[in-house]
C-alpha cells in the first residue's frame, strides 16, 4: 500500500520537482488558451458558413459541412504528426512552414494548427446549437425590418446565439484542455511531457500525477461554474419562455 | 382613381402538399384600415407574411404604391425579387409573438433598424425612438429589457419598432392572440390611434369589436380564399355567406 501511494503522491518528488511541472502547465495554459481564442473564431465563422440562405450558396454551406464533419473525424493525434512532420517540406514560405511567430517555436504553433482544425468544427457544431435554439420569429422580426442576412445575424441572432452557448463552450474548453497534452508527442515541453521525462529518471509518477492534480485545479471549478449557467439557463426558460438575457 | 396603396393580384401560396393561398385578389387604398378574419388555418397569416415577402407567393403579384414587388431577378439569396428593401422599408409588421430582441432594451429594439438600415445617427434615431415610445405610452420604460415588460407593453415596444421605419403601410397579424385578456385594450387603443392618424392597415384579428369601430372594410377568409367583403356593420350583422355566418357564431359564442 506504502508503495503505491509512494509511486502516485509522492510529496518530496512533487515538491522537487514543482517547479518544471509547473512551467509545463503554463506552456500547457498557453496553447489550451491560445488555440481557444482562434477555435472560437474560426468555428463561429464556419458556423455562419454553414447558416448562409438561399439556393446559390449551396456549395458554401457544403464545403462548411464537410469540413465540420471530416475534422470532427480525424483524431487529433494523426492530425498533429501529420501537421509537424509534413509542413516544414510543403513549398511554402518558411514563416508559415517553420512558424516562430511571438518567440514561440514551431511544434508549439503545430499543436494550435492541429488543435484549431479540429476543435473549430467541434465549436461550429456548439455555435450551430445555439443559432438554432434562437427561435425562428428573431431572424423575421429582424428582416420584415429591412436587415439583410449579415446585419441580422450579426445584430441579432449571433449575440443571442452566443449567450446561450457560454455552458457547452466552457465544457469544449475542458477538452481541449486535456488534449493539449497530445502535443507531447512533437516535443513540446507542456506538463505532460515535462511530467514523463520526470518518471523516466526517477521511476516514480509523482509529477505526473501533480500535472493531473494541476488540471482538476482547473477543471473541476469550470464543472460547477457550467451546473450554475445551465441552471440559470433553465430558470429563465422556464420562465414564461422568454430567452435568455444577460444584463449589463 | 388614385392607385392604391398595396394591391394583390392572384396569390397563391402553398406549403409542400397544403395549398394555403387560392387565388387571392385584394386592393388596400391609402389611409384604409382593412380587417381579416377567419378561422385558424385559413390563410390570414400567410397572407401578411405574403405581402411583405416573408413568404414569398409562387404565383401571383403583389403591388406596393404600383410598383410589382415580385418581379425581378432572383436575388443570390434566392429570395423573390429585388425588392426586398424596397418592400421591408415601406411595410411594416408586428407579429402575434411580439419578436422583440431579448438582448436590447426597448430603446434599443426601436433605434436598431433605423440606425443599421438606414443609417441614421444614432443621437437622431434615439430622438426619434423615444417620442414613438412615448407615443404607445412607454416613455418611462426606455431602458428596460423585453423580459421585464408584461405582453401587452412588449407589443407596443414591436409597434413603436416597426413605426420607426416611417413605414407606407402596416400589417397587423393577430397581435393581440397572446395577450391575457386585460392587456389587449392598451394595445388597441394604440392601433386605433394610429388608424385615425391615417395609417394604412391590415389588421389580422379575431377582435370584432375592433373590427367593427376601427375597420374600413372587413375581410372574411377561409380555406385560403377571401370569402365574402364589405364595410363592417354588413358583414359582421348580415353576412351574406353560411361560412361566414358559421364563423362568427362561433367566435361570439365564446
Amino acid at each position: 500500500m506504502n508503495e503505491i501511494l509512494e509511486q502516485y503522491f509522492d510529496v518530496s518528488q512533487m515538491s522537487k520537482h514543482f517547479g518544471e511541472v509547473l512551467d509545463g502547465f503554463a506552456i500547457t495554459l498557453e496553447l489550451a488558451l491560445v488555440a481557444t481564442v482562434l477555435a472560437l473564431i474560426w468555428g463561429l465563422l464556419l458556423a455562419l458558413l454553414r447558416q448562409l440562405p438561399g439556393r446559390g450558396l449551396l456549395p458554401v454551406r457544403f464545403l462548411a459541412i464537410g469540413y465540420i464533419d471530416v475534422f470532427r473525424g480525424v483524431p487529433l493525434l494523426i492530425l498533429i504528426l501529420l501537421i509537424s512532420g509534413s509542413l516544414a517540406f510543403l513549398p511554402l514560405p518558411e514563416a508559415l512552414t517553420i512558424p516562430q511567430w511571438f518567440g514561440k517555436p514551431d511544434n508549439f504553433w503545430y499543436g494550435i494548427m492541429a488543435l484549431v482544425l479540429v476543435y473549430g468544427a467541434y465549436y461550429a457544431e456548439v455555435y450551430r446549437a445555439g443559432i438554432e435554439a434562437v427561435p425562428s420569429g428573431q431572424m423575421e422580426a429582424a428582416r420584415s425590418l429591412g436587415m439583410s442576412h449579415g446585419q441580422a445575424m450579426r445584430n441579432v441572432i449571433v449575440p443571442q446565439a452566443v449567450r446561450k452557448v457560454i455552458a457547452p463552450m466552457l465544457n469544449e474548453f475542458t477538452a481541449l484542455l486535456k488534449d493539449t497534452t497530445l502535443v507531447s508527442v512533437i516535443a513540446l515541453n507542456e506538463v505532460a511531457l515535462v511530467g514523463r521525462d520526470i518518471q523516466s529518471k526517477t521511476f516514480n509518477s509523482s509529477a505526473l500525477t501533480l500535472g493531473a492534480i494541476l488540471f482538476l485545479i482547473i477543471v473541476l471549478p469550470l464543472a460547477r461554474l457550467v451546473d450554475k449557467l445551465i441552471a440559470r439557463e433553465r430558470a429563465r426558460t422556464s420562465r414564461g419562455g422568454a430567452p435568455p438575457v444577460m444584463h449589463h | 382613381m388614385a392607385e392604391p396603396m398595396l394591391r394583390l393580384v392572384g396569390i397563391h401560396k402553398r406549403f409542400g402538399e397544403l395549398e394555403v393561398l387560392r387565388g387571392i385578389d385584394l386592393e388596400v387604398q391609402r389611409g384604409e384600415v382593412v380587417c381579416v378574419l377567419g378561422p385558424s388555418g385559413s390563410g390570414k397569416s400567410t397572407l401578411l407574411r405574403c405581402v411583405n415577402l416573408l413568404e414569398p407567393p409562387e404565383k401571383g403579384e403583389v403591388f406596393v404604391e404600383g410598383k410589382d414587388i415580385c418581379r425581378g431577378p432572383a436575388s443570390p439569396a434566392g429570395e423573390a425579387g429585388w425588392k426586398l428593401d424596397f418592400v421591408r422599408q415601406r411595410v411594416g409588421i408586428v407579429f402575434q409573438q411580439f419578436n422583440l430582441f431579448p438582448h436590447k432594451t426597448a430603446l434599443e429594439n426601436v433605434t436598431m433598424a433605423p440606425e443599421k438600415v438606414l443609417g441614421r445617427p444614432t443621437a437622431e434615431a434615439r430622438s426619434k425612438a423615444t417620442q414613438l415610445l412615448e407615443r404607445v405610452g412607454l416613455g418611462d420604460k426606455l431602458g428596460e429589457y423585453p423580459e421585464r415588460l408584461s405582453g401587452g407593453q412588449q407589443q407596443r415596444v414591436a409597434i413603436a419598432r416597426a413605426l420607426a421605419m416611417d413605414p407606407h403601410v402596416m400589417l397587423f397579424d393577430e397581435v393581440t392572440s397572446a395577450l391575457d385578456p386585460e392587456l389587449v385594450k392598451e394595445v388597441l387603443d394604440v392601433m386605433r390611434e394610429l388608424a385615425e392618424e391615417g395609417m394604412t392597415m391590415i389588421v389580422v384579428t379575431h377582435e370584432l369589436g375592433f373590427a367593427r369601430e376601427v375597420g374600413d372594410r372587413v375581410v372574411f377568409m377561409d380555406d385560403g380564399a377571401i370569402v365574402e367583403q364589405g364595410n363592417p356593420a354588413d358583414v359582421l350583422d348580415s353576412p351574406r355567406e353560411e361560412r361566414t355566418r358559421k364563423f362568427l357564431g362561433l367566435v361570439l359564442d365564446r
